[in-house]
């Protein structure tokens, strides 16, 4: 971090406001510059909006509206996977969708996916019902046709966004979260610093990556007036020993309004069913009600009847960014300094590595001395093994003899792995944020077992009283003080 | 023939000494001491694990067993790495109360919601989940939840009994029958449970309803070749029941390999 001018300021070339996947993805290309940059986070850790809860399918595009700037951007990322989640340490794997028909209408609505797919340049091929359950024996027998998209995959959305800002800290970014913005300083037309709750940022160039908050950060900036709201989802997440028995991904037909409901194996091996896609206008809304989930349940049962509701090992939602237009990424039209990343409500994972490039190259056109690539950054992360499904687990424990410690069975978690991600340079500072970078507690039991052991080792590591450690943020506790 | 019994409790021991007279038994614990929720000290444990090691018994206590391939089990531990080739595979690993997904609470994700094996784990060590908690359950674990947080400081503890109360409980624990819990409010800590009409204010709410079997060996975790589960799903829990799913699981892995029963 720059050191402080003397008057609790420091100084930035571009400072991105809001760690989610995209906010993350842009400071990570930035870093391979010799700019100096922040990310600065609202949230106690990056990936806590949009980007925790979403259903980690990175799209070809093939189900992408033809000619927008979303096709693009997901369509130029699609190639990069392999390559990217390599660099960052990040679960993912090509395994393909099958959107399936179930009646005579929605067999009509695969033509239109399948005329889509070609014109967004994406490989798709349409199957019968016993061709699709050739390719995925789970599929419903009732099914009468589908469309197979095998360049689809399926990542870990969490480990993408920590991945990309622990690359973008190794490579000088700093990161801070627990930082929301409160305000700008403006100098003419353009930002001049900017207002956290941990301090002011000088800053000559800003990019407004905010999700749900975006419409609220471009009015404190004095930039173009518009409005997000979110649009929920929500999920059952199911056993990894049902899941894994998933070769694809498995989703219903898309339609105008909504790309459908799921099943979609994780590459933790959990499967999860949903997402349902509602407006609503509380943006901290993250409530699942039992009616819903019904009818997730009923519509992902539908597709695979193998599925059962009592392999239910957590309900959750989340909201996606919805703005109209969505994907408003482009300069402001009133602050010549401020560059939007926002409105990116459904593919945001899916067209990260491109929405950064562009956002990138938006800086340089704006005048942002962000064109000297820096020649000693990293361009990867170690792996850190793991012990779960490790062929070599003797190794493993020669390496480090904490990977005999299990702390999370469910998940084989090790005393080891969760030393490691206590000491990255975007660190854990909650439960929720230790799961994220870890499983730990994440499995079939939720903790039942472990999360005490957990908590015990992370108050270790955080240097805090067990009951003090936050479930999620900093006023969220554990327990509390006797 | 090789039968790796993954629990060393006294459903684990009492299948361990069954079989021990007839094949070669390892018992695998992921704690490094025999006797599971019994305890180690108990008289039965110690007579049990006393039992098994003169029949010749392995007791590989500390190592958690994490992987079954149908053929081998692959366990880890502090101690090292261990892979045994075996024709069956028990798996006593106990039961648990179900989870908040398994009963099926809507509403958020605030702080506070906690099972109960790890409040009472965390009440024993002087740490209180919550001043106000609402305990969900009737058995063992519940009115063992209430007992430990009034032992740790709580205030005022409420109990939501769906089917009501079926164990003793500690004086001064307010009880709520016959409602099922619905869903949860608050953020970013718990402030009420809903359950039928009832509202209840809280700061936290404590899991202890119902059992599952607590399994969590790869490969294992349904059924799968070779694999044999006891337990018991009792409420309560008790020493001969434990006892007796030993005997039956034993009985099972009998007919597997189809070997007799050693007089
Ligand atoms: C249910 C659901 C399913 C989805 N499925 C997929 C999918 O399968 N594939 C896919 O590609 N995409 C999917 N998406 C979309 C994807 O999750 C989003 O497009 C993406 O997460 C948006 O990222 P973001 O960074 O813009 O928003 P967010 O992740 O919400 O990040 C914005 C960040 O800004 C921070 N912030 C807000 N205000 C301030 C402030 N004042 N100061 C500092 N920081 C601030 C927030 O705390 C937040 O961390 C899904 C989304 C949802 C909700």
């Amino acid at each position: 971090m720059p050191p402080d001018d003397g008057h609790g300021r420091r100084d930035y070339d571009v400072v991105v406001v809001g760690g989610g996947v995209v906010g993350c993805a842009i400071a990570w290309r930035l870093s391979f510059t010799t700019a100096r940059v922040a990310l600065v986070e609202a949230a106690h850790d990056v990936g806590e909006g949009a980007s925790k809860g979403n259903t980690g399918i990175a799209t070809s595009g093939a189900d992408c509206a033809p000619g927008t700037l979303e096709a693009d951007l997901v369509t130029r990322s699609s190639p990069r996977w392999e390559e990217l989640c390599a660099s960052l340490d990040t679960p993912w794997r090509r395994i393909g969708t099958l959107a399936v028909a179930m009646s005579a209408q929605e067999e009509r609505g695969l033509q239109h996916l399948r005329e889509q797919a070609v014109r967004n340049g994406c490989r798709s091929e349409l199957l019968s019902g016993s061709e699709a359950r050739a390719l995925e024996p789970l599929v419903s027998p009732r099914a009468l046709a589908a469309v197979h998209i095998p360049d689809d995959g399926i990542v870990d959305s969490l480990r993408l966004v920590i991945g990309y800002a622990e690359l973008a800290a190794r490579n000088g970014v700093d990161v801070l979260t627990g930082a929301p913005v409160t305000g700008f300083d403006r100098d003419g037309g353009r930002i001049a610093g900017v207002r956290t709750a941990r301090g002011r940022l000088a800053a000559r160039f800003v990019v407004n990556a905010a999700g749900i908050e975006a419409g609220r950060i471009s009015a404190l900036a004095g930039g173009d007036e518009f409005e997000m709201w979110p649009r929920q989802g929500q999920y059952l997440l199911l056993d990894r020993e049902l899941g894994g028995r998933f070769a694809k991904i498995v989703g219903g037909v898309p339609t105008e309004l909504t790309r459908g409901i799921y099943c979609v194996p994780t590459t933790n091996g959990s499967l999860l069913l949903g997402p349902t896609a509602v407006d609503s206008s509380y943006p901290g809304e993250k409530a699942v009600d039992s009616d819903t989930l019904d009818a997730v349940f009923a519509a992902a049962q539908r597709l695979v009847p193998a599925v059962r509701r009592d392999q239910a090992i957590k309900l959750f939602a989340a909201n996606r960014p919805a703005s109209d237009p969505v994907y408003r990424v482009g300069p402001d039209s009133r602050v010549g300094n401020l560059v939007h990343a926002a409105g990116i409500r459904s593919t945001g994972v899916s067209s990260s590595p491109a929405t950064a490039d562009l956002v990138h190259s938006l800086l340089a056109d704006a005048g942002a001395p962000v064109e000297a690539e820096d020649a000693s950054a990293q361009t990867a992360l170690a792996p850190l093994p793991r012990l779960l499904g490790h062929p070599d687990p003797e190794r493993l424990l020669h390496l480090d003899p904490r990977y005999g410690q299990v702390v999370c069975a469910c998940e084989q978690v090790t005393a080891a792995e969760i030393a490691a991600a206590c000491a990255m340079r975007v660190p854990p500072r909650s439960l929720d944020a230790l799961r994220k970078r870890t499983r730990a507690a994440g499995g079939r039991c939720q903790g039942t077992v472990c999360l005490a052991g957990v908590s015990f080792l992370l108050s270790l590591h955080m240097g805090m009283q067990p009951w003090e450690i936050p479930v999620g943020e900093p006023e969220a506790t554990l327990g509390v003080a006797s | 023939m090789t039968v790796a019994i993954v629990g060393a409790g006294i459903t684990g021991l009492a299948c361990a000494a069954e079989l021990a007279p007839g094949e070669r038994v390892e018992v695998f614990d992921r704690i490094p001491v025999a006797g599971g929720v019994h305890g180690w000290r108990a008289p039965e444990t110690v007579a049990l694990h006393r039992a098994v090691l003169r029949a010749g018994v392995a007791m590989r206590l500390g190592a958690t067993a994490v992987r079954w391939d149908g053929e081998a089990l692959l366990a880890v531990g502090p101690g090292g790495v261990q892979r045994l080739p075996a024709a069956a595979l028990v798996v006593a690993t106990g039961a648990r109360p179900l989870t908040r997904a398994e009963l099926g609470i809507a509403g958020g994700r605030p702080a506070g919601v906690v099972p109960a094996p790890v409040a009472c784990h965390l009440a024993e060590n002087g740490l209180l989940v919550g001043r106000r908690p609402c305990v969900v359950g009737g058995g063992d674990w519940a009115a063992r939840a209430c007992h430990e947080l009034l032992a740790a400081g709580a205030e005022a503890v409420t109990l939501l009994a769906p089917d009501g109360p079926s164990r003793p409980l500690p004086g001064g624990v307010r009880v709520v029958e016959g409602v099922t819990p619905a869903a949860v409010e608050g953020g970013p800590r718990v402030t009420a449970l809903l359950a039928g009409d009832e509202r209840i204010a809280c700061d936290a709410v404590v899991l202890a309803h119902g059992l599952a079997p607590l399994r969590n060996v790869d490969g294992a975790v349904w059924e799968g070749p070779g694999v044999v589960y006891a337990g018991s799903l009792a409420d309560p829990a008790t020493v001969a029941g434990a006892r007796e799913a030993g005997a039956r699981a034993a009985a099972e892995v009998r007919g597997l390999l189809g070997t007799e029963a050693a007089a």
